[in-house]
């Protein structure tokens, strides 16, 4: 029994959280576009504009999550190897710099470097999401315990060996830890996609707005705060797996 | 096997060397602890066997081998290493743990895996049981267990200890040290073991090096260390006791007497010219030359003239031929008794120590301390 739930990625509370969201988002947009408030409404609202700004969130936010992935982990990586290690701090401290300033802001900056578009709206969550992964990986790999290196080293592995044997399977709970932040951090961040141009579900949050209809407000509200519960289940899921 | 020529080790910033002009011949196969207080230079000079640390000047072999000329894992894969804190991989299995080294040098996986089980079966873990389950599952013993059965997995010639049970309870410590030795016993390994416990290096060691502030104090066997310790500092860090130390470095067979038979039904009197033949002091009482009944003493045999079966006395607890003279010691004083019988296998008699055997071994090693005197 005990080994069987090791096993398997998802508790059933997990499952049963997974489903509820599903029922409250389909549920929710179901009512909406079928008993809509208002001819406005009616006329704005349909499943296909949904599926579309959902996609589009979704892109957003997976293709940023990604890039900043890809560039933070190997530059954790890159940071925590004894040649590199003294830049460490630096590296962190002018990351550090960048999360302090507010997310729109810097949507609003990479306006002015890249115009309008969704180009824009990725770049500037891939910069915003690059901290929480870059210093995860980096805790993550400094946090091996020494003796566990210095008998590796001493057996005689590989120091790349090492890194892939041995210190990144022991950080990669805390790395995935990171990227949980970041991704749940982007989901809502990429609201602010819509206001230059980059689609996404801001886009129903600023009709809803215009048109002064609640109906379409809170859906455009409530998806995002739903795929967020849905991805901080799924990535805490993952982070579990991945702990020894 | 294992030779230091003028070997210093200094630190950056440090003006004293760690390990300061160090010379040193380890034999091959056998153990040689590297003992004193911390800071002595004691793992500086066992980390650079493996290149873990390296030398500031001065030559270290390995078999003939100068080891700058050795590629460090090249060097490292055919040297064993066990640290204090075990460094098993917690995310592994103990079969993935123990197969470290020979993954490293590309073994099959049959080869890996018979060899896993053999090392397993060798620490006395059942390999059913134990193959799949991750360190955290086991006890600090059966993790340090694990541990020097992944140094000893590709069968290096040379194996590094770095204090490898001080993080264990007394118990499980004593255990796991006279496991090793029956291990060792059988291997022949050239061990280079790092302790601070003077008593694990007299009890383990074939060599002692015993090291302050860098440098040899004294370099020789257990009995001489024992005997014959180099300064105060060495009597210090041996403490008091001595004595009995060195009761605890010799074994049974070291001094036990063989004791002759005698049949249930000879006389008293025919038993006697045999104890006086052999001078001793007790015989073994068989049947029809076979089966042991148990002894008569001297005092009964001469005091009563009757068949030696109306005399017999039961053995009662016994001691091992590889039992300790401290064991034994300790033995007679429970027992109440001046004499204890040796067992051999299978409910035999191998031989007696007396009391008077005990106070002779001890004092033949002192006379070597006295008469410097």
């Amino acid at each position: 029994m005990m080994s069987r739930s090791q096993n398997q990625i998802f508790r059933l509370k997990d499952i049963a959280l997974i489903v509820l969201i599903f029922a409250i988002g389909i549920g929710f947009s179901v009512y909406v576009v079928n008993f809509p408030q208002d001819k406005i409404v009616e006329r704005f609202m349909s499943y296909e504009k949904i599926i579309r700004s959902i996609l589009q969130h979704l892109s957003i936010v997976v293709i940023s999550s990604m890039l900043a992935i890809a560039t933070s982990v190997p530059l954790g990586l890159i940071l925590t190897r004894p040649k590199y290690k003294k830049f460490a701090k630096t590296v962190l401290g002018v990351v550090n710099i960048g999360q302090t300033i507010p997310s729109l802001a810097i949507v609003a900056l990479f306006v002015g470097l890249l115009g309008i578009g969704t180009r824009t709206a990725i770049l500037a969550l891939w910069i915003y999401s690059l901290l929480p992964i870059l210093n995860n990986t980096l805790v993550g790999i400094l946090s091996v315990e020494p003796s566990i290196i210095e008998a590796a080293k001493g057996m005689g592995m590989l120091p790349k060996r090492i890194l892939f044997k041995i210190e990144i399977p022991l950080a990669m709970p805390i790395i995935i830890a990171g990227i949980r932040t970041a991704v749940t951090i982007n989901i809502g961040t990429a609201i602010f996609a819509a206001f230059v141009g980059g689609g996404g579900l801001g886009d129903l949050i600023i009709s809803g707005n215009n048109v002064n209809r609640w109906q379409i407000l809170v859906l455009g509200a409530s998806l995002p705060a739903l795929m967020a519960l849905l991805s901080d289940i799924i990535f805490g899921a993952i982070e579990r797996k991945t702990t020894i | 096997m294992i030779v230091f020529e003028q070997v210093i080790k200094k630190y950056n910033n440090q003006d004293k060397a760690a390990v300061d002009n160090l010379d040193l011949h380890i034999q091959k196969g056998e153990i040689c602890m590297l003992v004193g207080p911390s800071g002595c230079g004691k793992t500086t000079t066992m980390k650079m066997i493996n290149k873990l640390i390296k030398a500031t000047s001065g030559k270290i072999y390995i078999d003939g081998m100068d080891i700058d000329q050795v590629d460090p894992i090249n060097l490292r894969l055919d040297i064993g290493y066990v640290i204090q804190d075990t460094g098993l991989f917690p995310h592994m299995t103990i079969a993935d743990n123990i197969a470290t080294v020979p993954k490293e040098k590309g073994w099959s996986r049959n080869k890996i895996r018979n060899r896993v089980d053999e090392l397993l079966e060798l620490m006395d873990l059942d390999p059913e049981i134990y193959r799949d389950k991750k360190p955290k599952d086991l006890s600090g013993g059966q993790k340090q267990r694990v541990g020097v059965a992944r140094a000893l997995a590709a069968d290096p010639p040379v194996m590094l200890m770095d204090e490898p049970f001080g993080a264990l309870d007394p118990i499980t410590r004593g255990k796991l040290q006279d496991e090793f030795l029956r291990i060792q016993e059988k291997i022949g390994k050239t061990i280079v073991f790092v302790t601070h416990d003077i008593d694990e290096a007299l009890k383990m060691g074939d060599k002692i090096v015993v090291m302050r502030d860098g440098r040899v104090v004294q370099f020789g066997s257990p009995n001489e260390i024992l005997s014959n310790p180099a300064d105060e500092f060495v009597s210090e860090l041996i403490g008091g006791n001595s004595n009995l130390k060195m009761m605890n470095l010799m074994k049974c067979k070291d001094i036990m007497r063989l004791i002759p038979n005698v049949d249930s039904r000879e006389s008293s009197k025919a038993a006697l010219k045999i104890a006086n033949e052999h001078d001793v002091k007790n015989l073994l009482v068989t049947d029809h030359g076979q089966k042991l009944l148990g002894y008569v003493s001297y005092g009964s045999l001469a005091s009563n003239d009757t068949v030696v079966s109306n005399l017999i006395k039961e053995i009662g607890e016994t001691v091992t031929p590889k039992t300790t003279l401290q064991d034994v010691l300790s033995k007679m004083f429970s027992l109440g008794k001046k004499t204890v019988f040796v067992s051999g296998t299978k409910g035999t008699v191998e031989g007696i120590v007396t009391m008077d055997d005990l106070l002779k071994a001890v004092k033949d090693d002192e006379q070597i301390s006295e008469s410097d005197i």
